[in-house]
């Protein structure tokens, strides 16, 4: 994969370079702001871009802006959003501007560089991948408490991994299941939820977050 | 004193000014008689509904008045007398006459009004007296034919010559003379148109304090901004390099001090992540970074992410300063946090106004009700953190419900 990296900290910005080139990829640009970021994707084309929220010159969001401005000046480009702490804010932000190639974590992902390179291919592959985090987040928040308390505990927990965008298979090797009890177990949420079925997984975490947010 | 000094006195500038404090004093003093004689009278008929608004404007003018006196004092007399601290009304009709009937600087001047007509008799009676006749004395030899002024005892010439010398050592003396008579005003300005010495300590006081609450706030932030760019940036690094080496370790063959190793590495790795979590609560406790772009903002996201459905009401024309921000920040998320705990609500609400100089929070829920200070609601510890910038905290909480907290902090402390 042709990757651009924008990240205003240095030590991961060298972090992050030296990981991807050892692992086989290629590492086009890494900058240190917004502005360099947007000239980098619009010179190199990478595939994805990983881009920390917050960086100069107000260190806020401007990260998350230009994340949403490449997404819609170069569609086919997977972006990665990078923070520090999530917002669910960001997340909706980032989701507004449609699902396909998009990805919001927390920083500290990057320490575990298997999960965080699995997930760079994914969103390069099109797929949509939040933080566990947001999905706790949101489900904390979530006003449906009443259908969420009619879900099991292993239920539940599928739910969230649907709403991170992992896929089944994903989902039967995280919780140690077969591949058909999680099939299982997802039409059993989806009939509890009154939630239509999805096949695509990026679809399943929109209409999974929608339920919840709503 | 050089007798330089003692002739050159009349000519300087500092004696015409003092001359010119003397002359005016006079009808100063006597238009703030006549001021102070309108105030006693609507006194009088304070116990009428009209008298009490009258009276408390009484006092406010008189304030005013003090502060033309002050000035007039420093421009001609040099007097530096510090401002008494501002007049800053309680909020509602009722605060504001309370603190207009109560105000210590208004009344002080008010009692300058009533000194002023006596120590303005005597400066400007000892000026006219001696510069006045000063000069008619020394013009003496000039006149003293006039047949019209013949029956004056001044009628040779040794006699007006004497006249002229005598008219020569007044004017002399004048600019001292005026100076000590108009000792006794100088001291009355000193005494009752600058702040009492415990009303400059309270202002001081609180300058420092509204300082010390700034800067703190400035320092968490910075403190925020600073584990972020480094120790946090630092920390990923490093779970990072810990964890690619893991994975370079597992490719390599099995050896008893590999293992080892490895369980060194992951030791470390796992530290690494505990750390990285434990810092980011931390930092999250510090300084909400959410808080950067606006306290409408920082509310919005505290109630999108409360467990309860939370209506938001925000009219804040302008920003508060950093540290009443992150103090409504903090009440909102306890408050609400409490909402969702204790009182078993179904719905909570948000309002968050600004009116004169203060900003009002106010939190309500729907759930049972009783929460009292000191309860193990937290409502002790939030009540403290308000008063440290002298904002209120109120909490109405009936058997029942509903619960409305309202917190009243100025908005720029």
């Amino acid at each position: 994969m042709r990757i651009v990296i924008a990240e205003d900290a240095a030590v991961i910005r060298d972090g992050l370079s030296l990981l991807l080139t050892t692992r086989g990829h290629q590492v086009a640009a890494a900058v240190g702001d917004a502005t360099a970021l947007c000239a980098a994707v619009a010179e190199y084309g990478p595939d994805v871009a990983v881009v920390d929220v917050r960086m100069p010159p107000t260190h806020t969001d401007e990260g998350l802006r230009a994340a949403i401005r490449l997404r819609r000046d170069h569609p086919g480009l997977g972006v990665l959003v990078f923070s520090q702490h999530i917002e669910t804010r960001y997340a909706a932000q980032l989701l507004a501007e449609g699902s396909h190639g998009v990805g919001y974590l927390l920083k500290d992902r990057v320490s575990e560089v298997g999960d965080f390179l699995n997930t760079l291919v994914r969103i390069a592959a099109g797929e949509t991948v939040l933080d566990p985090e947001v999905v706790t987040q949101i489900m904390g928040a979530s006003r449906r408490t009443e259908a969420l308390r009619t879900l099991t505990a292993r239920e539940r927990a599928v739910l969230a991994m649907m709403a991170e965008g992992r896929s089944n298979s994903a989902i039967a090797t995280a919780l140690s299941l077969s591949y058909g009890s999680v099939e299982k177990h997802v039409t059993q949420i989806f009939t509890k939820l009154g939630l239509p079925p999805s096949q695509s997984d990026h679809r399943r975490v929109l209409a999974v977050l929608r339920y919840l947010e709503s | 004193m050089s007798f330089r000094v003692l002739l050159a006195a009349p000519a300087r500038k500092r004696a015409w000014y003092e001359l010119g404090y003397a002359l005016v004093s006079l009808p100063i003093a006597a238009v703030g008689l006549i001021y102070l004689l309108v105030m006693l009278l609507t006194a009088a008929t304070a116990a009428t509904f009209v008298g009490v608004p009258m009276l408390a404007a009484g006092v406010l003018g008189a304030r005013a008045l003090g502060a033309v006196d002050r000035g007039v004092a420093r421009a001609l007399l040099g007097v530096e007398v510090p401002v008494p601290p501002p007049f800053r009304p309680r909020p509602g009709l009722i605060g504001w006459l309370g603190s207009a009937l109560g105000d210590g600087a208004g009344w002080r001047a008010a009692a300058y009004r009533l000194g002023k007509p006596p120590v303005a008799v005597l400066a400007s009676g000892t000026a006219a007296s001696l510069w006045g006749s000063g000069l008619v004395l020394l013009s003496c030899p000039i006149w003293w034919r006039i047949p019209a002024l013949a029956h004056l005892p001044v009628n040779t010439w040794p006699r007006a010559l004497l006249a002229g010398t005598a008219g020569a050592v007044l004017l002399l003396l004048a600019p001292w003379t005026v100076r000590a008579a108009l000792l006794p005003d100088r001291l009355l300005v000193r005494a009752l148109l600058g702040p009492t010495r415990a009303s400059a300590r309270i202002h001081e006081l609180e300058t420092t304090r509204a300082q010390a609450v700034d800067d703190s706030a400035t320092a968490l932030r910075r403190i925020e901004r600073d584990l972020h760019d480094g120790t946090q940036a630092r920390l990923v690094a490093l779970a990072m390099s810990l964890s690619m080496l893991k994975d370079e370790l597992a490719e390599t063959g099995r050896d008893d001090r590999l293992d080892q190793a490895r369980v060194l590495v992951d030791l470390a790795h796992r530290n690494a992540r505990e750390a990285l979590v434990e810092l980011r609560d931390l930092v999250r406790g510090i300084h909400p970074a959410v808080l950067d772009e606006g306290l409408e903002t920082a509310l919005a996201t505290l109630a999108a992410t409360s467990s309860l459905p939370v209506d938001l009401q925000v009219d804040l024309p302008r920003r508060p300063s950093a540290a009443v921000e992150t103090i409504a920040y903090f009440c909102t998320a306890e408050l609400l946090a409490n909402a969702a705990r204790h009182g078993g609500a179904r719905q909570a609400g948000i309002e968050l106004r600004t009116r004169n100089r203060l900003l009002r929070l106010r939190v309500r829920d729907d759930g049972a009700g009783g929460a009292a200070m000191g309860l193990g609601t937290g409502l002790r510890g939030l009540a403290d953190r308000v008063r440290v910038v002298d904002g209120t905290l109120k909490i109405s909480s009936p058997p029942g419900g509903p619960t409305v907290v309202t917190v009243e902090l100025p908005l720029h402390p």
